[in-house]
């Protein structure tokens, strides 16, 4: 049985939004929304985290920073982008700085579109993102078993 | 008696072909098998007589007594030509002071005194042979390569003085097998003033303003307490008639007022010359030597000395309230104070030297005590602190001349930069703080005697005294325990000499961990018993032995489970963009490169030295006066 | 006699490293439904500590450094070694000394990993095993002096007092009779040692922190597993302490013992979820001032006594 799906740790990173989007994220944890319900813990260290959530677009100061957490979060990892801007850039898109989405830096598992984007939303994706999660541990735990 | 004689005389003999001998080769030779045979003699002898209690020998020479006279006399004389030469006055007067006090001495009483046992042997001076004959021959061995190193790192056309400097380390060995053989105290004192001698001329040894203004500060306080000694010898004379310190000893537990006088001086020599508040300053001030020296004088020689006269003198403490007080009180407020200061400390070597004092102090409370069960601790922590510290001693003298620096805030990374040394460093930190080492095994005796007498201040003293250990060993230990990147490896040029010595200090440090509970069956006991006619020991041989396997477990994961993880390697999380992970550099916020640097704490304005040594020197100070003028006072009385 | 005392810790030694894990388990699991109550909130399930380390197990292994799990293990270890010791009746000084060397090498385990993060959080914890030793030393001193003044009552020839957990179970009246101020001070210092605001300094058990997650920082996967699980021992340890005050020879009196632990637990709770994290400084005065106080105060009047 895979224990990835029940604990749920995510870190959260503002790319270049107007903080609506942060507001939500953290609301989700708050007593309204409670995300702990299903052992989502904010952990703001990559290296504890499994799920990755990015608000706000990529852009050329942010890029480097996006792409090193990710890569420091430890195998399997889930990322989610909050927000339509995270999506796709949203009303930034033209921006003469902003390269895109999230998914321009890193590979996203999850969008969850909305401006700002909506506590519930964030935890059907963070549910969504549960299932991707428990897929890649399996394909890991393989991978493991296959190896040695 | 013959091994007695031996290795009071074979040490000396060396340092005087020493002199003669100055080829570099030669020297080294005659180091190395001097030590050698040192170490041999001094574990032979005690494995003759492992276990015995107090074995007295016939050993009367009046030629013995004129030498020692006219030794100690020379000692004097040689202090007052140094006192002329650099113009101290107050070495000169002390000087002048002290050959007075002892010509009076020698010629009112000595040969009117008959000690016709001037040897003895129990199983406490078995104790000391060992520290003395091995861990001090390995300090010599250690020596040869470190002054190699010294010399070549002193300025071109620089005078080698460097056989004086193994000739002085070899006589200060002889001495101290004097002081711990000698029934007749007249011999003592000998001993006693040749290791200040000595210890003053190797504080000096680098000729430097600083070396000469802290060799006169140790000479000063040293003469103080030998004139302490001499004179305890000469109330020792009127009252009870006697030079045998065994016979002294047994006066004193049967009539604790008669020699009320005596052991007060003799425990404030003893103070003196263990370095303890307000004296603390010749000991930290003697770091300026070379390291051998410095561990040469914490670890085996000189300080332990002056705890091995208050171990003693334990049984009198325990039935003579005014010195007991003054020696617990002074000891457990060295500990505690010293254990502070240490914290402030960056220099690798004042922070040993603080820890030095503070254990001293330590085991100068546990002498006041003077309980078996305190005695044993004392012992103990005589024994530990010797091996672990001398360990210590070595691996930053090694670390100094292949990093450049003594300050911990430079022993960053050595854990990769030097591997074994920094192993090795890290064995020797746990062995002086933590369980299940025998340091603390010791101090754990310690708390159980203080509490089973009911010394509320000492177990309170205890308390606050090993947090503040706790404290900066720890953060030491992590300095030494940090890895990143790949540094260079430095340790390839160590002299096999030094690796000898250090190597053999940690073998002895486990070996004596591991065997601690057959240790105090076998030397530990047998002097309780032989003095006390019980046994003590607080912790059951279970929880001695539990402690023992879990030496072998931290010894096992230190040096061989360190290194071998096989998962991935990954760079360090910086909160951002990483740019090297080797020096912790990371992108700023205006995109340039900024380096992480973490240094430790140091606490100055809590725990700095101008806050705290003021405290400990003052209350110190009044009370050992408050019981010289108590002691002087019931003598009137008598 | 030494062989048979060896044994007996083996075996108490194998018990705790079975059991407390999922005592200390069950614990936090209340921990985090209680804390989530008292802030209104729902809270995870009751077994989500057991789900996250388990979870942590499946992660890839990953480290930064080849030492780092040895001395992880190595706390472990004598975390569990401390736990068999005590919960085999043994000497509760001996308890104290090998728990604070697990505390080492998690100290030395966070500073190995030279993150600044972590080296931060490994100096904080320096600080903070030196502002609890004081109290943790003090409370043992106490616990044997009170004994001493307990055990000749019932009859026994030995005199003095003793260290030994065990003996609890022959006193007629509990040791809280006597050193309720030690008590109290452990109860303060508990809060350092659980690692509960407003002493988390070091490292905090949940969300953000000014130094990332301090001392564990650089831990993740399945060493970061095995920090939880020490956690558990350790809580399971440290609540025994709280439990031996009431212990004595009379019936259900272990019952009252593991009642006022878990009440003692909650209260640390209350604590957690109603204090900010303070400064170090007032960290250390505070907690010497009550050793100081607390502890000093108790053994005074029981060395009288």
């Amino acid at each position: 049985m895979a224990y990835s799906g029940k604990s749920p740790w995510v870190i959260h990173y503002d790319g270049s939004s107007c903080n609506g989007c942060d507001i939500e994220v953290l609301a989700t944890l708050c007593p309204g929304f409670d995300g702990e319900r299903f052992g989502v813990v904010n952990t703001g260290n990559p290296k504890h985290a499994d799920i990755f959530l990015v608000t706000g677009s990529v852009n050329e100061q942010n890029i480097d920073v996006v792409k090193q957490i990710y890569e420091q979060m430890v195998e399997p990892k889930v990322v989610v982008a909050c927000g339509i801007c995270a999506c796709s850039g949203g009303i930034f898109h033209d921006c003469y700085n902003v390269i895109g989405g999230v998914d321009q830096a890193i590979p996203v598992d999850v969008y969850a579109p909305g401006c700002a984007v909506r506590p519930e939303t964030l935890i059907d994706a963070i549910v969504a993102g549960v299932a991707a999660l428990d897929e890649k541990a399996e394909a890991l735990a393989r991978a493991k078993k296959e190896r040695g | 008696m013959e091994m007695l004689l031996f290795l009071m005389a074979f040490p000396a003999l060396i340092a005087a072909l020493l002199v003669l001998i100055r080829n570099n080769a030669a020297r080294n030779v005659i180091v190395i098998a001097g030590g050698a045979v040192t170490a041999i003699a001094s574990i032979a002898c005690v494995c003759m007589n492992l276990g015995c209690g107090l074995v007295l020998f016939d050993c009367e020479s009046a030629f013995a007594d004129t030498l020692c006279t006219a030794v100690s006399c020379i000692c004097v004389v040689v202090v007052l030509a140094f006192a002329v030469k650099y113009k101290n006055v107050i070495a000169g007067v002390l000087g002048l002071v002290q050959l007075a006090v002892v010509l009076f001495v020698e010629f009112a009483f000595a040969h009117e005194m008959d000690v016709p046992q001037g040897l003895y042997l129990d199983s406490l001076t078995l104790m000391m042979v060992f520290i003395i004959g091995v861990i001090g021959s390995g300090i010599c061995i250690y020596a040869i390569g470190y002054m190699e190193d010294f010399q070549a790192h002193e300025p071109e056309g620089a005078k080698d003085r460097r056989p004086q400097f193994f000739a002085l380390m070899f006589i200060f060995l002889s001495a101290m097998f004097v002081i711990v053989f000698s029934n007749n105290m007249a011999w003592m004192f000998t001993g006693w003033e040749v290791t200040t001698l000595c210890s003053f001329l190797l504080i000096g040894y680098t000729k430097t303003e600083e070396a000469i203004a802290n060799a006169f500060r140790q000479i000063i306080m040293n003469l103080a307490g030998g004139i302490a000694f001499i004179l305890a010898l000469y109330v020792c004379a009127t009252s009870v008639g006697t030079f045998s310190l065994d016979e002294f000893i047994r006066a004193g537990v049967a009539n604790p007022s008669l020699v009320l006088l005596p052991v007060v001086l003799l425990a404030f020599a003893g103070i003196t010359k263990a370095a303890q508040m307000p004296f603390q300053t010749w000991l930290l001030g003697a770091m300026v030597a070379p390291t051998p020296t410095s561990a040469l004088l914490h670890s085996s020689t000189m300080v332990k000395a002056g705890v091995f006269l208050l171990v003693k003198l334990a049984p009198c403490f325990l039935v003579s309230p005014v010195p007991s007080v003054m020696v617990m009180l002074v000891g457990g407020v060295t500990f505690l104070l010293c254990s502070f200061m240490a914290i402030s400390q960056t220099n690798a070597k004042r922070v040993l030297a603080y820890s030095t004092i503070a254990n001293l102090g330590l085991i100068t409370a546990c002498a006041g005590v003077g309980t078996p069960e305190a005695v044993w601790a004392a012992m103990f922590l005589i024994l530990f602190h010797a091996i672990a510290k001398s360990l210590l001693f070595l691996c930053v003298g090694t670390a100094e001349h292949h990093i450049g620096s003594r300050d911990i805030e430079d022993m960053d990374l050595l854990f990769e930069r030097m591997p074994r040394l920094a192993r090795l460093m890290m064995l020797g930190i746990m062995g002086m703080f933590i369980a299940p080492f025998g340091m603390l095994i010791a101090k754990w005796a310690t708390l159980v005697s203080f509490i089973e007498v009911g010394q509320v201040a000492l177990i309170v003293i205890l308390a606050f005294g090993s947090a503040a250990t706790f404290m900066f060993w720890a953060k030491w230990l992590g300095k030494l325990a940090g890895i990143a990147g790949e540094p260079q490896n430095v340790e390839l040029k160590v002299h096999g000499s030094e690796w000898f010595s250090v190597m053999l200090m940690a073998m002895l440090l486990v070996a004596c961990c591991v065997l601690l509970p057959v240790i105090s069956m076998a030397v530990a006991e047998p002097y309780i018993t032989s003095v006390f006619g019980l046994p003590g020991q607080d912790i059951s041989s279970g929880n001695l032995w539990i402690a023992s396997i879990c030496v072998c477990i931290t010894v096992i994961a230190l040096f061989t489970g360190l290194g071998r993880s096989k998962k991935k390697k990954v760079d360090v999380y910086l909160s951002g963009v990483l740019r090297d992970d080797g020096t912790r550099a990371f992108q700023d916020s205006l995109s340039g490169e900024s380096v992480a640097t973490a240094r430790n704490w140091y606490m100055e304005d809590v725990f700095g030295e101008a806050r705290i040594a003021p405290v400990g020197v003052v209350f110190n100070s009044i009370l050992m006066a408050c019981a010289v003028v108590m002691a002087l006072c019931g003598m009137t009385l008598i | 006699m030494v062989s048979l005392d060896l044994l007996t810790l083996i075996i108490a030694t194998i018990a705790f490293a079975v059991l407390a894990p999922v005592a200390g388990c069950l614990l936090a699991g209340v921990d985090r439904i209680i804390s989530a109550r008292m802030q209104g909130r729902v809270g995870p399930p009751l077994l989500q500590p057991y789900y996250d380390v388990r979870k942590l197990f499946e992660k890839e292994r990953v480290t930064v450094n080849g030492v780092q799990d040895a001395y992880v293990i190595c706390a472990l270890i004598f975390a569990v070694i401390a736990g068999g010791i005590f919960f085999s009746g043994g000497n509760l000084l001996f308890v104290v000394f090998v728990i604070t060397l697990s505390s080492l090498f998690f100290i030395i385990a966070a500073y190995s990993s030279r993150s600044p993060y972590a080296e931060v959080g490994a100096a904080r914890e320096t600080v903070q095993v030196m502002a609890y030793e004081p109290m943790v030393l003090l409370f043992a001193v106490a616990f044997y002096m009170a004994t001493a003044l307990i055990l000749p009552a019932s009859g026994d020839i030995w005199q003095g007092g003793t260290f030994n957990v065990g003996a609890i179970f022959s006193l007629d009246v509990p040791v809280i009779i006597y050193a309720w101020p030690a008590f109290l001070g452990l109860m303060f210092i508990l809060t350092i040692k659980l690692r509960k605001s407003p002493f988390d300094l070091s490292m905090s058990h949940h969300a953000h922190q000014e130094i990332v997650r301090g001392m564990t920082t650089e831990m993740s996967g399945s060493t970061l597993g095995l920090v939880e699980i020490l956690h558990w021992c350790e809580n399971v340890l440290f609540l025994g302490w709280v439990g031996i005050f009431f212990v004595w020879g009379g019936p259900l009196s272990l019952a009252l013992g593991i009642l006022v632990a878990l009440l003692a637990y909650f209260f640390e709770i209350l604590i957690d979820n109603n204090f900010a994290r303070v400064k170090w400084q007032f960290m250390l005065k505070s907690a010497w001032a009550v050793a100081f106080v607390l502890g000093g105060i108790n053994i005074v009047v029981l060395a009288m006594l």
